[in-house]
């Protein structure tokens, strides 16, 4: 396995809160090793080269283009990184599968196919498959000879998959299960080959089953009508006493639900690194559009409330990055020591992702929120040209929206993401009750001095130690308010995964940036610096609103006013010139032409 | 040969390449700065005719460089050739137009001389006793002075298209002519020259459009170029493109302007997503006028252009097909 | 065959290039890609490797960000690699380049060598030419077709104005490659991760100072190019400006 040598430590899932790390223990792509730089090269030539021109036909859902596209790109061996060896995959580390994702995003439309092939549609196989199954199917998957898919949801249960209607029935012989049902929103339906489907055996354990498109009983409806990612097939299936054979179960009877989490939690990081990508390209959209417009005697980018759009989308980028490489790099340490030739390799993998199930999904929200973002200020970059279909941004623009919605949608992301930690602090498996605890006691003890050290970015370091502060704080009066019963609040575990959110991201951005300062020096990382302090204030203010409201649901009276004053006492910062900072972004990026880091 | 500028006049198959009169022009411009003396030879199997034709330009000799070895380019010959006659002359300074013959040959006739050639210059200086040249790099978006740290004799080409070969001076009377029997080491010649030939039937003779409208990379994709199209025939003009867009098949080999391609000089030149590298400017800028469109402020075709819009060429080439429709009706 | 590439790292097509300070040559923090014509003489190269059998070799010279191009070339399929490295090559001429290129291969016997036509940078067209007469080698530049012939290989060179010609020549011989002559492979995942155990030699400037001369040209001065001609631009909507040119075509340019 090709891994990158930083980072050395194994990193508890979510200990972001309670643990300071050293920049030397974090992955950046600064870290990216020689063949992680090829990579993306490879993959971004070919997303320029052979995507990219296809744009139109693509959208014009001519899929035999996009499947031309796939088979290209597993030539490549673009498809095949998760895949083992032994089953003509490449097997190469999660950092470079984010990178894959990162940079072949050009288009929303392909991504999408692309990501439901390589992620839902085949890594079912990868971590749930029988040797013979992956045998079978695996080198088709990998050669892009086949397309896969994955068919959870149906009409009446989305985010609720698990109340699925579709049934399997075991015939008399025992040689099939029988499959009755329709799947809903099926992503490559309607030129996949294989499809994960998912169905309850005798109406009542939730199972897995890998279905070909040629069994008998099987067959694909119309095609949806989408706001946007018009070039991605999404239909329903039908399953009309579909004959699938019983070696074709996926996983144990009534597992299905590990199977159905466990995939959703990988293809997670892949779609926040897809994100990331999308913002680039969008950035350079919209340099190119700002660059030569004309307006008022000046050109776009001269005008300040533009410049500030483009600053915005620049730190985006790099913040993005921060997360997605900082989280798939801790994946990647977590996997080392697996030897890939055991026979649960697979689920030892599957484990050593899962254990990071919080930064997955933060990457996630947060890389979608930011991509929406991103849009929306290209949109407006480019005025009523934004809101007409022969420019780019347009599309972009409705290719976004999905993402805040499959996958997970970032509603159920932020419970899983607040829940999952509350889980792990009742059992002990992450010490956030003792942090809580140390830190009430600390706050209601007064304010203490701090400490002066002489370290780069004190400022900016106090900041997030301050936020992971209002974090725990937030927590400590949530959970001592609600106790048992705080999964049942959305709003506060809502408000409480915005903060922790943040603080992850805070968190990477800032780690990433003094990493950065120790090879470049502080000079050279002006740059970085700008967009770590533009983002650590705006986080700030965002976890402000949050922390309030947390705090106010949960209190009243006296307690709420000496809790607001801790707040207050927490949340306590310089006024940051983001003006300023913005400013000197703009003016490098411009000058690149492009998203550049120095 | 004290204080003396050579000139090697190019002949192809027996006839004067004319790109050889703009060299003798800029000669002539730096023999008037330096009052060096200004000699050409011609090099070939008979050169006579060219030789005559030579021979009416200001020069102060012509040397007629002849052998059966000569008859057929090759480098090897024309090396062996030159080395010996430019070794014992020994003039000051050797100038070449740029050719594809003479980057075949001259680098290698230099370097046997242990000398130096500063190729593809586009003007030269006189800095104190010094000549320094002017050449383009990094695709045009520079211009560097370059000058000579060895003796002489120096060696120089200039693009063409630097200098106006109808401006070149001719003499009062016919100038003298030496013939020199080269002696052009035929056995070290191993490379064997072989027919030369065209490709593709020329279906359209570029050089005798009026308008061209041409395509560059920013063009962007195969099926952008009938925007393109429909201006030139709004136009009456022809299609043509850079050499990138012929290498990708998108427009035939026989349209590309430039270096590798056809040389032009139309009335109008309208250059679309072209950003300017010099194997494309040598082809077209003698237009008469050149109109540029080019979403890249910097681009080095503004620096030729005589009107230029930075801007997004799939807004604006529509617009102006439609003007040039209602202003032909 | 046995065949050398000789390729160069340039600055990337699209990079905002600076001047430095003594305005001697550009700043160097900017992205670097490979020279594109050297793109093609690899691709070349690799082409008559599988239809041959043989090895390709490459070659680059630079401060170490230039083995970027290398890695590359070996990610494409290139067998192995030569790196001389050091801040002490980018300042060479031609000739200079050409005879560290030289004296970094006389234990090697190729039966080509390639480079690009031009580079993209410099863009003297020398190199391969200079490094010909070095080695007492023929040569032939400006090659859109190889093929292979009895003891040597037969080669179409591009002329001027669409013309072509063919030519035959013994090996070892030295050929300059046209860009455009194929069309360029994609490094692959796998090609990228075999890369890192393919050998790749590194050479000093002081192995090979022996065989350089001094400078015989100097680069005085760069400098943004002063304009021959007075640009009218065009500003507005694309109907404004389509307007305005309309207007130039009837009564400056007069083709209307």
């Amino acid at each position: 396995m090709a891994t990158a040598t930083v980072p050395k430590t194994k990193i508890a899932g979510g200990s972001f809160l309670i643990e300071d790390r050293q920049p030397e223990e974090v992955f950046t792509p600064e870290d990216f090793t020689d063949e992680h730089r090829q990579i993306a090269q490879t993959t971004e030539e070919f997303a320029l080269k052979e995507i990219v021109p296809n744009l139109e036909k693509i959208e014009h859902k001519e899929f035999a283009v996009t499947r031309d596209l796939i088979k290209k790109a597993s030539e490549l061996g673009l498809t095949s990184v998760d895949i083992p060896e032994e089953y003509g995959g490449m097997e190469m580390d999660k950092v470079t599968s984010a990178i894959i994702a990162d940079y072949i995003a050009k288009s929303g439309s392909f991504s999408v196919t692309w990501g439901a092939h390589v992620g839902i549609g085949t890594l079912p196989i990868v971590y749930f498959g029988t040797p013979e199954q992956k045998k079978k199917y695996l080198p088709k998957l990998a050669s892009g000879e086949w397309v896969g898919a994955y068919a959870l949801s149906e009409s009446s249960s989305g985010s609720d998959a698990l109340n699925c209607r579709t049934r399997a029935d075991l015939s008399a012989d025992g040689k099939h299960y029988v499959l009755n049902g329709e799947k809903m929103w099926i992503t490559n339906a309607s030129f996949a080959d294989l499809y994960v489907v998912f169905a309850k055996v005798a109406g009542e354990k939730f199972s897995a089953f890998i279905v070909e498109r040629t069994f008998t009983g099987f067959s694909v409806g119309a095609e949806e009508k989408k706001l946007g990612i018009r070039g991605s097939s999404t239909c329903p299936l039908i399953l009309n006493d579909c004959k699938v054979p019983a070696e074709n179960l996926l996983g144990e009877i009534g597992k299905g639900h590990v199977i159905a989490f466990n995939i959703l939690n990988i293809g997670r990081f892949k779609l926040g690194a897809g994100c990331v990508g999308g913002a680039r390209t969008s950035l350079l959209s919209a340099l190119n559009y700002a660059k030569q417009r004309k307006a008022f005697g000046k050109t776009l980018v001269d005008f300040g409330l533009i410049r500030e759009k483009l600053a915005d989308i620049a730190t985006g980028i790099y913040v993005g990055e921060s997360l997605a490489y900082r989280t798939v790099g801790m994946i990647d340490e977590a996997l080392r020591d697996i030897d890939k030739h055991s026979p649960d390799a697979s689920t030892q993998i599957r484990k050593g992702i899962e254990e990071y199930a919080v930064e997955c999904s933060i990457l996630k929200v947060w890389g979608s929120e930011m991509l929406d973002q991103v849009v929306d200020h290209v949109v407006q970059i480019y005025g009523g040209y934004g809101f007409v279909e022969e420019y780019p941004a347009e599309r972009a623009y409705r290719d976004s929206r999905v993402n805040r919605i499959f996958e997970g949608t970032n509603e159920i992301n932020r419970m899983i993401i607040t829940g999952w930690l509350m889980k792990r602090a009742m059992s002990g498996q992450l010490a956030l009750m003792p942090a809580i605890k140390k830190l009430m006691d600390e706050v209601l003890s007064g304010p203490s001095m701090s400490e002066e050290t002489e370290a780069e970015l004190t400022a900016e370091r106090a900041l997030v130690g301050n936020a992971k502060k209002v974090a725990l704080f937030a927590a400590g009066v949530a959970s001592q308010r609600y106790m048992m019963d705080l999964a049942e609040q959305q709003e506060v575990m809502a408000a409480l995964a915005d903060i922790i959110i943040e603080v992850f991201a805070m968190d990477s951005v800032l780690l990433r940036t003094l990493k950065l300062m120790q090879s470049r020096g502080e000079s050279g990382s002006a740059l970085p610096i700008a967009m770590t302090q533009v983002y650590l204030s705006e986080a700030m203010a965002r976890i402000e609103v949050a922390a309030r409201k947390v705090v106010a649901a949960a209190s009243e009276g006296d307690n709420l006013r000496i809790q607001t004053t801790i707040l207050r006492r927490l949340l306590k910062h310089d006024p940051t010139n983001t003006i300023a900072l913005r400013q000197q972004i703009a003016t490098r990026v411009i000058d690149a032409g492009k998203y550049v880091t120095a | 040969m004290a204080d003396t500028i050579l000139i090697v006049v190019e002949q192809r198959e027996g006839k004067l390449n004319r790109v050889s009169l703009e060299t003798l022009t800029a000669a002539q411009a730096i023999a008037a700065e330096t009052n060096w003396d200004l000699e050409a030879a011609v090099a070939g199997g008979s050169v006579d005719a060219i030789v005559q034709e030579i021979a009416k330009v200001k020069v102060k000799k012509i040397y007629a460089i002849e052998s059966p070895k000569l008859e057929r380019y090759t480098a090897e010959a024309y090396v062996s050739a030159l080395k010996q006659f430019i070794g014992s002359k020994q003039p000051k300074l050797v100038l070449m137009p740029h050719t594809y013959q003479v980057r075949d040959f001259a680098p290698r006739l230099a370097a046997a001389l242990g000398r130096t050639l500063i190729s593809d210059a586009i003007g030269y200086r006189k800095d104190g006793t010094k000549l320094v040249f002017t050449r383009q790099m990094f695709q045009g978006k520079f211009t560097a002075d370059v000058s000579f740290s060895c003796d002489p004799p120096h060696f120089a080409t200039f693009q063409a298209g630097s200098y106006r070969g109808d401006r070149v001076e001719m003499g009062a009377s016919a100038a003298p002519v030496e013939k020199i029997a080269a002696q052009a080491d035929g056995s070290a010649v191993r490379v064997k020259p072989l027919e030369i030939f065209k490709e593709a039937k020329q279906a359209v003779d570029l050089t005798q459009a009026e308008i061209i409208v041409s395509v560059g990379r920013g063009i962007k994709e195969q099926k952008n170029i009938e925007l393109a199209k429909a201006l030139a025939d709004a136009l009456g003009g022809e299609i043509a493109a850079s050499r990138p867009i012929c290498d990708s098949g998108w427009l035939p080999m026989d349209r590309q302007i430039g270096s590798s391609g056809q040389t032009v000089a139309p009335k109008l030149y309208l250059a679309l997503g072209i950003s300017g590298a010099i194997q494309h400017i040598v082809g077209m800028k003698g237009s008469r006028s050149i109109i540029a469109i080019n979403k890249d402020a910097e681009a080095p075709i503004f620096e030729i252009a005589d009107f230029g819009v930075v801007g997004n060429l799939f807004d604006i080439v529509p617009a102006l097909t439609e003007e040039v429709r209602k202003a032909k009706t | 065959m046995k065949i050398l590439v000789c390729m160069k790292q340039v600055p990337q097509k699209d990079a905002p290039l600076k001047l430095n300070e003594s305005g001697t040559w550009i700043r160097e923090d900017v992205s670097y890609e490979v020279n594109e014509p050297d793109a093609y003489a690899l691709e070349e190269a690799l082409r008559q490797k599988e239809k041959h059998g043989g090895e390709v070799v490459v070659i680059t010279t630079g401060p170490a960000r230039a083995q970027q191009v290398l890695r590359e070339a070996l990610a494409k399929g290139a067998d192995r690699a030569i790196h001389l490295e050091g801040n002490e090559f980018v300042g060479l001429d031609s000739f200079n380049t050409a005879k560290a290129i030289a004296a970094s291969i006389k234990d090697e016997q190729f039966d080509l060598i390639f480079t690009g036509l031009q580079s993209d940078d410099y863009g003297y067209a020398q190199t391969g030419v200079l490094l010909a007469e070095i080695l007492g080698w023929p040569h032939a530049t400006i090659i859109m077709s190889i093929e292979k012939s009895d003891g040597g290989v037969r080669l179409k060179r591009e002329l001027e104005a669409g013309f072509f010609q063919h030519l035959e020549m013994p090996l070892p011989a030295v050929l300059t490659i046209q860009s455009g002559i194929n069309k360029l492979r994609y490094a692959t995942l796998i090609g990228i991760k075999q890369a890192k155990n393919k050998p790749l030699r590194k050479v000093t400037h002081a192995e090979i100072q022996h065989a350089l001369g001094p400078n015989l040209q100097k680069i005085e001065k760069l400098y943004i190019p002063q304009k021959q001609k007075k640009t009218e631009m065009l500003e507005g909507s694309a109907a404004e400006v389509a307007k305005k040119l309309v207007d130039k075509l009837k009564n400056e340019v007069r083709v209307l």
